[in-house]
């Protein structure tokens, strides 16, 4: 009879004790890295967040229009304190991860090294963004100024239309780095815009015939700002 | 620091040191100016027989890779003394024809030819445009004689000019300059200019000549770079001023990315200078001031205020970003007016110059978008001031500049307290 309640209760119980006993360490391990984790995770995003204002990056984002497209976003806060919080939460990320490789559990050890491989196609990915906005913003500056000083009419629209290209490049190439729908987002993007450019020359060269060649007879053959004008400026 | 010794070809050295040292140097710079440098090379011929027949003087051509003949015509061009009654005819006039060195433009021209000036200890030159038509052996003698006799170390031209004419430098160049350096020079960008061999050693020490002033801005910078330095300065009357049209499609904003451009670095540059100077000095001007009838200017006041209410309604947030709230807010009722009472008033557009110079300063939005997106608000000024003095004679639309001088002026104090202080994020 106790050799019965020995095999049928006494083992199990001590063989999970003793799986309990062996992953312990490893428990442990994983609270007092992501204990640690969330301690520095914390203190970077606050140092971060800090050294942002103090060298004034809420000045220059402010500056090239980076606030303005937060808050039309209906995000208020400052690019300061998002970037600290991304700093925290980049840092806690990290630890969870390096916490769960204590386990030392091959699934969850084979997933943190794929979502590791990932995070250069990340970064890549939010770099080709951010320059792809911050171009757009350029672009579309210039070619306002531009339109308007050419006293075209639809300065705005030529404005839109090359912030729009611009970004919609920026958006193709990012997504063609997180490898999501590759084929088809080149593909799209390519027809999409091969058939404006088509579009556009078509209707430039047939059906604005007259406006082309008093466009480039301006570009080409002009006097000065306006070619009634005998007005010299400097 | 000292800068290191402008590169001068062989055979320029070796003409150089054939001569060995002179008096008087004129600099004519060039760039397929075949059709009329002969011209200039005669009139510069004839001043220097006719006014300074004793002196020791050279004609420096520095070209910048002309394939029109230029350098054939300027070497070729022989005054007739006679034609102009010069009997007492000097030695011999040296020519040097030379290349120059550096970056494609007018200041690496006029680099050669100070570094000419100084090997060859020159005590007075002068530099003269090669596209000119309206130049005259008097010319040399009123660009020269201040700096020789005088004491001048330098010689600003002023021209004849029809009201209509010059109206980036009547607007913009003139007062702003006048406000910020206290001496009233009429046309601080005229191109052609006499100073003396102690200033153009004085240039060749500045560190200008690898950046864009040796392109576009020489002009303002010589005549900046004189007053900052304390030099003694003066103008001379040399009449009107006619030329082969520089580029004729070039265009407006362009202009003034170039002009002000230059301008505002160089306000970045002397800020010590010009925020302690109140007020402004007359400058002697020398020469016999004669008026002569000129040729109506059509001006198309129409598309230009046209130009200025596309500019408010699309380039509405630029302008914003770029001008005081208060600035922005005065133009507004430009929007909808009539015509005839579109009015651009001196002490709004003296505020306006200095915001652009303010956002120049602090980086506001990219220069060059913030120097293009001037070009609307310059055609309203313009446009207002042919209205203003539609009817009035050259004489009397001066007055209405010397006004707009008197505002810039008045306005110096809204520039001084904000150069230092960064606009609000």
């Amino acid at each position: 009879m106790s050799e019965f309640w020995q095999t049928a209760l006494v083992l199990p119980l001590t063989t999970l004790a003793d799986n309990v006993l062996a992953i312990l360490p490893n428990v442990l391990a994983m609270i007092i890295i992501v204990t640690v984790g969330l301690i520095t995770a914390w203190a970077a995003g606050q140092v971060t967040e800090r050294l942002l204002r103090v060298i004034r990056v809420d000045h220059l984002c402010n500056r090239v229009g980076i606030s303005a497209a937060l808050l039309r976003g209906g995000v208020k806060a400052d690019p300061s304190h998002l970037v600290g919080r991304l700093a925290y939460w980049v840092v806690a990320v990290f630890a969870v991860l390096a916490a769960l490789g204590a386990l030392n559990l091959q699934p969850i050890n084979q997933f943190v090294q794929s979502l590791l491989a990932y995070i250069p196609h990340l970064l890549a990915a939010a770099l080709i963004l951010l320059t792809g906005y911050l171009l757009s913003n350029f672009v579309s500056q210039a070619a306002l100024i531009a339109a308007v000083n050419a006293g075209l009419p639809p300065a705005r629209a030529v404005a839109t239309f090359s912030r729009w290209g611009v970004r919609l490049i920026a958006i193709a190439m990012g997504l063609e780095q997180l490898g999501i729908a590759q084929n088809i987002v080149v593909v799209g993007f390519g027809i999409a815009f091969g058939g404006v450019v088509m579009a556009s020359a078509i209707a430039f060269g047939l059906g604005a015939r007259d406006l082309a060649k008093e466009f480039l007879e301006q570009q080409f053959g002009r006097k000065g700002v306006h070619p009634k004008d005998d007005l010299t400026h400097l | 620091m000292k800068q290191s010794p402008t590169e001068l070809t062989a055979e320029t050295e070796a003409a150089v040191a054939r001569i060995g040292e002179a008096d008087l140097l004129v600099g004519v710079p060039s760039f397929n100016n075949a059709e009329t440098i002969g011209h200039v090379v005669r009139a510069v011929s004839g001043g220097l027989a006719k006014y300074f027949p004793h002196a020791k003087a050279v004609l420096v051509n520095s070209d910048g890779g002309s394939s029109d003949r230029t350098l054939e015509a300027a070497a070729n061009a022989v005054a007739d003394l006679g034609a102009m009654l010069i009997s007492d005819r000097q030695s011999l006039l040296h020519k040097i024809i030379t290349p120059y060195h550096g970056i494609p433009g007018k200041g690496s021209a006029f680099r050669t030819i100070f570094e000419i000036a100084r090997r060859l200890k020159a005590k007075a030159c002068a530099v003269v445009d090669s596209d000119l038509r309206s130049i005259t052996p008097e010319w040399v003698e009123l660009l020269i004689r201040p700096v020789l006799e005088e004491g001048y170390d330098y010689v600003a031209p002023y021209y004849l000019r029809h009201k209509y004419d010059g109206t980036i430098t009547n607007s913009i160049v003139y007062p702003l300059t006048r406000a910020l350096y206290g001496e009233r020079i009429r046309q601080p960008i005229g191109g052609d200019f006499g100073f003396s061999g102690r200033l153009a050693e004085h240039y060749l020490d500045k560190h200008v000549w690898e950046s864009d002033v040796a392109r576009f801005g020489i002009d303002i910078w010589m005549t900046t770079e004189a007053i900052a330095s304390g030099a003694r300065i003066c103008q001379s009357f040399l009449g009107a001023k006619i030329h082969n049209p520089k580029d004729p499609a070039a265009d407006l904003s362009s202009m003034l990315v170039q002009v002000m451009g230059a301008v505002f670095a160089l306000m970045e540059e002397h800020h010590e200078t010009w925020s302690k100077l109140e007020g402004s000095n007359p400058v002697r001007l020398f020469g016999f001031q004669y008026e002569v009838g000129v040729e109506p200017v059509n001006v198309n006041v129409d598309a230009m205020i046209g130009s200025f209410r596309q500019g408010l309604a699309d380039l509405g947030p630029i302008w914003r970003a770029m001008l005081a709230p208060d600035t922005f807010e005065s133009l507004k009722p430009l929007g909808d007016c009539p015509v005839q009472a579109f009015h651009l008033a001196d002490d709004l557009w003296a505020r306006l110059v200095y915001d652009v110079a303010l956002g120049f300063h602090h980086h506001v939005m990219p220069r060059e978008h913030l120097l293009k997106a001037l070009t609307p608000l310059y055609l309203g000024r313009t446009a207002s001031f042919v209205i203003e003095t539609q009817g009035l004679t050259s004489r009397e639309a001066e007055t209405r500049i010397e006004a707009l001088c008197r505002a810039f002026e008045k306005q110096k104090p809204y520039l001084v307290e904000r150069w230092e202080e960064r606009p609000a994020s």
